[in-house]
């Protein structure tokens, strides 16, 4: 007996069997459809992050690179995580800033450990340079979104190549690479890169930025990003790569300094007029 | 030869009625013959030493690497035949690299050659492959301290303060019995272990032969396995060549008195 | 509940489940750009601006893209980035093969060949790029190819490619072809004789199409690559544009 009196007085599936959905091409087949959704439906990866980081900004100087990512992990709006750290140091010569989504930013951690592990069974010096780490990480990217199951990261990889060289290139889950003095990604892209491109417009530029004046304008982006992007924080990691000295130094927990919110007054065309 | 498998050794996977293996028994023979290998545990860590053959002097000196890297915390050291050996390593690497995936951390040791030790043995019962031509000693840096163990042709493998296979393999044995182990500080083990490589070498003397001396240790290589530096090397070497010199000395000054009495 | 469900579960009820909504991934991206190639007697160029976009951002203004790749070969390919960059290092590790495999110099009409399988067999899946191949022929005359996103190819007298191609190419029918050019003589009635152009026009007319184009084109500017390849080999040339 069916209790639900909905279906009371219709011709019953044990006696008439299960309806044909496909007369008259009924469409309300959804219910049908989810039962064999597996065969319903093309195979579906990754259409969106989840947990996303912020922008990653970075900027060469006379003697090296300055990167920095801020500490958020976002849930969407939601403040998720609060202590992230999305630099990653690949062996002696590299370092990799990742935004986007945080469990493929751990995977590619994983693959890149994995990297300097096989690069480390000669038991030779390390001959893991940051123009490598690019290429490879550029070949994951691209092989993945050919497969429509991107990782979904913007990466800025900086350091040394083989020659010695300061490195700095961007590549993204596309696979798309490109190099710049000033590089950064997500709202960094548009709220950054003008600020850092004001002092190094062209590679004749970084030759006349110091480490000090470096510093300074990666904290003012940080700064400036933090007023104006929701999902982004004031405190950060920050990575020197000094060439003269071939370190990779980090300086972690920052804080956006001397903030003022003056400038928030004057904003108006946003909505209602203020008073 | 023949006679000695009389049938039961044309395969694996068939005992002798007796209950002997005897395509085991045979690949333990490639290892007998081969370069010394020791494995030493000391204080924080493990030292490996191996005795290259030379056989040919068109070889480049410090080229042909034998220690090899499992992980970053594990190496291994071998005698035997070296492309069974590498096909070992290989298996060590992806057993290292799967569980570290899996679980984060580095794999421990005792898990590392449980894994390996069943690999070996699976090459002991099937018609269409051999036994690996090897004694692997394995050695590395967990979470629970130092660790050193040696597969064998069989899979049997059994944990050790100290261990040696190949040629020089009975007396190098005797040597590190006498050493205070797994006492030792690190640094002492690497010269030991030089010194009981050229004084096993003496089995096989009518060969050049070059030393090769790896080591894992908490304070001295911050649990990562490395080739020994050079500068502690040469001493090992120094001290290793000093040692045998006295000790023909003495052997010289014994067979006099014989001689006296 | 009971009652809840009696006004849920009607005959309507499932009408309201749609399909899921699918936000598909796009794997593809227009970087910009543009590339142009011209075939002189003894001689070919291939030139690309430097510039490297995403819709209005500016993401490098030097990362180059046309590729000097061996054997005399300058190969290009414009348009998604990403492909572009795959295409020319697949070619260049083909290359390396067919020297292996034959122990010669590959001709640039065996390399067009040889990209146009590349392009096709991605044929459901293309490589979303205008490529460009330029080098020397059997005769040592200039020749440049080019192709579409599948593999369709010819071989031309001179070609552009990318953003500003529209731009470019009606200018080039004009000053290499000498389309819609009358002899001044026959007074309208016969067309301009064609002739090759020698390298110093060639690349002044490069340079005038790309700073045109640079004027008229958001996504075209602040550099332009030239290179020139001779029987002696191949060399560069740069020249800034509008960085605006």
């Amino acid at each position: 007996m069916n209790h639900n009196p909905v279906n009371w007085g219709r011709p019953s599936d044990d006696q008439y069997g299960p309806y044909n959905y496909q007369i008259a091409n009924a469409s309300n087949v959804a219910s049908q459809a989810t039962k064999n959704s597996q065969n319903e439906f093309p195979t579906m990866h990754t259409q969106q992050p989840m947990i996303t980081g912020a922008s990653v900004v970075a900027v060469k100087f006379n003697d090296g690179v300055v990167m920095a990512t801020d500490k958020l992990g976002s849930y969407g709006s939601l403040l998720r995580l609060d202590d992230l750290e999305r630099m990653i140091q690949v062996g002696d010569s590299t370092v990799v800033g990742v935004s986007g989504d945080i469990s493929d930013f751990q995977y590619l951690q994983r693959l890149l450990d994995e990297l300097l592990i096989e690069d480390n069974y000669d038991m030779e010096q390390s001959n893991l340079k940051a123009s490598h780490v690019h290429e490879y990480l550029r070949g994951v990217f691209y092989n993945r979104r050919s497969k429509m199951n991107p990782l979904w990261n913007a990466c800025v990889v900086a350091g040394f190549d083989a020659d010695g060289e300061v490195f700095l290139k961007y590549v993204n889950l596309l696979g798309v690479s490109y190099s710049s003095p000033a590089i950064a990604t997500g709202f960094g892209a548009y709220m950054g890169v003008p600020l850092l491109r004001q002092k190094v417009e062209n590679e004749e530029d970084v030759k006349k930025l110091e480490k000090e004046d470096a510093i300074k304008l990666v904290r003012d982006c940080m700064k400036v990003l933090f007023y104006r992007d929701a999902r982004s924080w004031d405190k950060y990691d920050l990575c020197v790569i000094t060439k003269s000295t071939k370190k990779i130094e980090f300086q972690k927990g920052l804080e956006c300094e001397g903030q003022s919110w003056k400038f928030a007054r004057d904003i108006s065309g946003y909505g209602l007029p203020q008073q | 030869m023949t006679s000695i498998g009389t049938g039961y050794d044309l395969a694996n996977s068939i005992f002798s009625p007796d209950g002997r293996n005897f395509q085991v028994e045979y690949a333990s023979k490639a290892v007998e013959n081969a370069g010394t290998s020791i494995g030493i545990c000391c204080k924080d860590g493990v030292v490996l030493a191996t005795e290259k053959v030379i056989n040919s002097k068109l070889l480049v000196p410090g080229k042909n690497r034998r220690i090899q890297s499992i992980d970053r915390h594990v190496g291994v050291v071998y005698s035997g035949l070296i492309p069974d050996g590498r096909h070992f390593v290989n298996r060590g690497r992806d057993e290292a690299r799967s569980f570290k995936s899996i679980y984060k951390e580095p794999i421990g040791l005792q898990g590392l050659i449980d894994r390996l030790g069943y690999f070996v043995q699976a090459y002991t019962c099937y018609n269409s492959v051999r036994p690996f031509g090897i004694n692997a000693i394995v050695g590395g840096i967990d979470s629970k301290g130092p660790h050193l163990f040696m597969v064998e042709p069989s899979g049997t493998y059994w944990g050790y303060y100290g261990t040696a296979t190949g040629k020089g393999r009975q007396s190098a044995r005797a040597e590190l019995e006498k050493l205070d182990l797994p006492n030792i500080s690190a640094k002492d083990a690497v010269k030991e272990a030089a010194r009981i490589i050229y004084l096993a070498h003496e089995d096989n003397k009518d060969k050049d032969f070059e030393l090769e001396v790896s080591w894992v240790s908490k304070s001295e290589t911050n649990g990562v396995h490395q080739f020994v530096p050079k500068e502690l090397f040469d001493e090992a070497v120094k001290y290793a060549e000093e040692e045998q010199e006295s000790d023909e000395d003495e052997d010289e000054s014994d067979e006099g008195d014989e001689e006296m009495a | 509940m009971q009652a809840q469900n009696t006004l849920l579960n009607t005959e309507y009820s499932t009408d309201a489940q749609t399909e899921p909504i699918e936000h598909r991934f796009n794997p593809y991206q227009d970087n910009g750009g543009t590339i142009l190639g011209i075939a002189g007697e003894d001689f070919a160029v291939l030139a690309g601006d430097t510039r490297q976009t995403v819709g209005y951002s500016i993401d490098s203004r030097y990362e180059p893209k046309v590729h000097d790749v061996g054997d005399n070969l300058l190969l290009s390919a414009n348009g998604f980035s990403a492909d572009g960059v795959q295409l020319v290092k697949v070619f260049q590790n083909q290359l390396k093969w067919y020297h292996f495999d034959n122990n010669k110099e590959m001709a640039v009409s065996s390399a067009a060949r040889l990209i146009q399988h590349m392009l096709y067999r991605k044929r459901m899946f293309p490589y979303y790029v205008a490529t460009i191949l330029a080098g020397l022929d059997e005769e040592g005359k200039g020749a440049i190819y080019s192709f579409d996103p599948v593999g369709s190819y010819e071989r031309e007298q001179c070609r552009a490619g990318g953003a500003a191609a529209s731009l470019i190419m009606p200018f080039l029918d004009n000053q290499v072809n000498f389309k819609n050019q009358m002899d001044p003589e026959s007074n309208g009635t016969k067309r301009r004789p064609l002739k090759y152009l020698s390298l110093e026009e060639v690349i002044q007319l490069v340079r005038d199409a790309f700073t045109s184009a640079t004027e008229r084109h958001i996504e075209v500017g602040d550099g332009l690559q030239i290179l020139i390849v001779t029987k002696d080999g191949v060399r560069s040339e740069y020249f800034p544009l509008k960085k605006d």
